[in-house]
């Protein structure tokens, strides 16, 4: 047993300690300190929950406080922009006169994205021009504020939906602070829309006994494959890349594969994380990832991944700007548009705009060979080669979203290739195994028929509470093992 | 609500005081031949405050301490040579070192070996008891450049191992970084005695194929500069004339990684 010895000073200091902000350690869901501030949380929300008011006060409190932990004062951004977009909001719904309802969207939106484009391209933007201009970049010392990106693009979307009459401005603006600081959509979406979220806040329904424990169910997903499944996969990625000419074909081919696995499992399982903790306070945050990998043409990829994002790009950048109402290559640069869009909203920088730009391609390629496609006969070699190609169209662009920069693209690539022999595949199978199994359970997962996944999650909300209570101790056992187990970079010298 | 909620928080509140009383543990718990990690609940509430300054601030206090040094000892010596693969490249040339100043070298390559590897077990202790070395060199690190969190999960196996070594003199040579690390060397500059670690991250290395291992020739430059520096800076000098002779004779021990 090790050592401690008690003193109240340190455990006062260590506590003060976990609660300031440490911009090293963001508060996530995956974290221990997280869920020992649930414990606190949930009574006092199920005390309150009845009083809306006050309900809607405790948890804009503590989702204030979530931002504060991950982003230190810039939680007073997020502020700015809740008041300036709801009153800007309540001034269109009222304003009958269309040049000023236009002039007040026009301002709402330069203000929100504005603050976004300066938090988070402003360097980007800098250096392109720099680089133009034949001058040494400075760069400027911004912070970007943790999830400025998702709470913009809630708030572009409620205004924008004002403005165009489908839903009426909220005159509470306690009830808009609650929606755009919501903490579990706050770091990494879902990319909740006022229309869906704002009813459910107003009828204020108890969670019941499905939504409470389902919720538990999806937060547990969520931390396996965060906290397990890609942390684990990470730490092979990110040796392989950030060395490609120091690993044979087979190895940089495993991290290409293994990074597809590794996003999937980071986005998807901090969705179900905040989806599942939404459904535990009674809200429906929709269903964020559906399992993309069963994906047969890039365009279905994009209706099953990051589902909330997708729509959203769909409905206030394609859709706004003529969708498919304009013509065949309106709609080819549309597309592409939107998905450079995309592409730029992931990161700043030219690898996410050729990455958007590839996926934009991709739909563009797909749409205009649909004639075609469709005179093909839909069976099981042909789902099969569909489903090969998608995924591997999809891998290969994420090689791009990965890399730090265009020569470890160009390593990448080149190594799998030049540096391909099948007979390294049993050796690394063989030391690498753990990694191997991880990267093989979740890509079965896919392949599982949803029925089971639901038949699974109605047994776990039935079952009697010490089952619960076991299936919790395993998961976070296995989060320990997992999060303080490390992959070697260096098997063997290679001289 | 109620019902359901008060369940939720009885599984996360019996949980929390679950992994709390196990992290009191320590390391991890050990269940017939399986090994449980324990959480680090005590340590991130009961472990003082953390004081340490930067590393180049530790690797300078640790030149100003050594400049109070212990004189050049010229007597022949058995040298335990430990690390992991870096010493494929080191190895021979200590071992021309060793031959020409009187020495007889021991070189343990321990492939894929990290500190929690060497910490976690006592094969480092069996060695010094099997050679009674009276100098130590350890080449380890290069397998931990990329830890996250490094002081939190490697700490207590550094400690471990400078605890086997005792009161060997010894010299801890830093990993030859290819890529910025996350705080290994730093560790080490904060742990190790005085005058006693070797920083090497931030020379120039000629790199093999994998980009990780120093070449033959670039390992053996590595190699004079590490034992000039243990004559003329390190807290314990002694005699590391640089060689006539190429090679040199040694005793080698290879451990396979454990993955």
């Amino acid at each position: 047993m090790a050592e401690y010895s008690f003193s109240l000073s340190t455990l006062w200091y260590n506590i003060v300690q976990q609660l300031c902000y440490n911009p090293q350690e963001p508060l996530m869901f995956s974290s221990g300190l997280f869920w020992v501030l649930i414990i606190i949380f949930l009574p006092i929300y199920s005390l309150v929950k009845s009083r809306r008011t006050m309900m809607a006060i405790f948890v804009t409190l503590f989702s204030l406080f979530f931002f504060y932990k991950s982003s230190g004062l810039c939680f007073f951004f997020l502020l700015a922009t809740s008041v300036v977009d709801w009153a800007l909001a309540q001034y269109i719904d009222k304003c009958k006169k269309r040049a000023m309802r236009k002039l007040a969207l026009a301002v709402s939106l330069l203000c929100s994205v504005g603050m976004l484009v300066y938090f988070k391209y402003a360097n980007f933007l800098l250096f392109n021009f720099d680089a133009i201009v034949g001058r040494n970049f400075q760069p400027l010392d911004i912070i970007l504020p943790v999830g400025i990106s998702f709470y913009t693009f809630r708030t572009v979307s409620y205004v924008v939906d004002v403005y165009n009459k489908k839903i009426p401005a909220t005159t509470s603006l306690l009830d808009y602070v609650f929606f755009l600081s919501f903490f579990p959509c706050l770091i990494a979406g879902p990319v909740v829309r006022a229309s869906e979220f704002m009813p459910q806040l107003h009828e204020n329904k108890a969670p019941t006994r499905e939504q409470v424990y389902g919720g538990m169910w999806l937060i547990m997903l969520g931390i396996i494959k965060k906290a397990v499944f890609a942390d684990y996969i990470a730490q092979y990625v990110n040796i392989a890349y950030g060395n490609p000419t120091g690993y044979s074909g087979v190895e940089l081919l495993m991290a290409i594969l293994g990074y597809s696995m590794q996003i999937y499992c980071d986005f998807s399982g901090y969705s179900d994380m905040a989806i599942g903790l939404g459904s535990m306070m009674g809200f429906n945050l929709g269903v964020n990832f559906d399992f993309p990998y069963r994906s047969l043409n890039v365009t279905e990829f994009w209706r099953r991944w990051h589902i909330s994002l997708s729509f959203w790009l769909r409905d206030y950048i394609y859709i706004s700007m003529g969708g498919n109402r304009k013509g065949k290559l309106r709609q080819y640069v549309n597309l592409m548009t939107t998905m450079l869009v995309g592409g730029l909203w992931h990161g700043a920088a030219w690898n996410f705009i050729i990455w958007g730009a590839g996926h934009g391609l991709a739909l563009c390629v797909h749409k205009f060979l649909m004639p075609s496609l469709k005179k093909i006969p839909d069976n099981i070699v042909v789902k099969f080669i569909s489903w090969l190609l998608t995924f591997s169209l999809v891998t290969l662009l994420f090689v791009f979203f990965r890399a730090d920069s265009f020569d470890t693209v160009w390593a990448m690539l080149c190594g799998t290739v030049t540096r391909f022999d099948v007979a390294y595949f049993p050796v690394f199978l063989k030391v690498r195994y753990t990694w191997c199994a991880l990267m093989i359970i979740i890509f079965a997962m896919h392949f599982v028929p949803k029925d089971f996944y639901n038949r699974v999650r109605t047994w776990y909300i039935n079952s009697w509470w010490i089952c619960k209570f076991i299936i919790f101790l395993v998961v976070v056992q296995l989060v320990i093992e997992f999060s303080s187990a490390d992959v070697q970079p260096l098997i063997y010298a290679q001289f | 609500m109620k019902k359901p909620i008060i369940g939720v928080v009885a599984i996360l509140l019996l949980g929390l005081a679950v992994f709390a009383g196990l992290s009191f543990w320590g390391d991890g718990i050990d269940i017939g031949s399986t090994h449980f990690k324990t959480g680090s609940f005590a340590e991130n509430m009961l472990t003082p405050p953390d004081t340490a300054t930067s590393a180049a601030a530790n690797v300078e206090d640790s030149v100003k301490k050594a400049n109070v040094r212990q004189p050049l000892d010229t007597t022949s010596k058995v040298i335990l040579f430990a690390g992991d693969s870096m010493l494929e490249g080191l190895g021979p040339r200590m071992a021309a070192y060793a031959t020409a100043n009187g020495h007889t070298l021991i070189n343990v390559i321990w492939y894929s070996s990290t500190t929690e590897i060497w910490g976690r077990g006592t094969r480092l202790k069996e060695r010094i008891e099997e050679f009674h070395p009276d100098f130590i060199f350890i080449s380890l690190g290069g397998n931990e450049l990329f830890v996250s969190d490094i002081k939190k999960k490697r700490q207590k196996y550094l400690n471990n191992m400078l605890e086997q070594i005792g009161d060997i003199p010894y010299v801890w040579i830093g990993p030859p970084n290819w890529k910025p690390d996350t705080g290994i060397n730093d560790m080490l500059a904060e742990s190790v005695a005085p005058g006693s670690f070797y920083l090497s991250n931030g020379q120039h290395f000629d790199r093999a194929k994998d980009g990780a291992h120093p070449t033959r020739q670039s390992a053996a430059a590595w190699c004079d500069r590490i034992c000039k520096w243990v004559m003329d800076s390190s807290y314990h000098p002694i005699k590391l004339e640089v060689p006539v002779e190429a090679k040199g004779k040694c005793k080698t021990i290879v451990y396979q990684p454990e993955v």
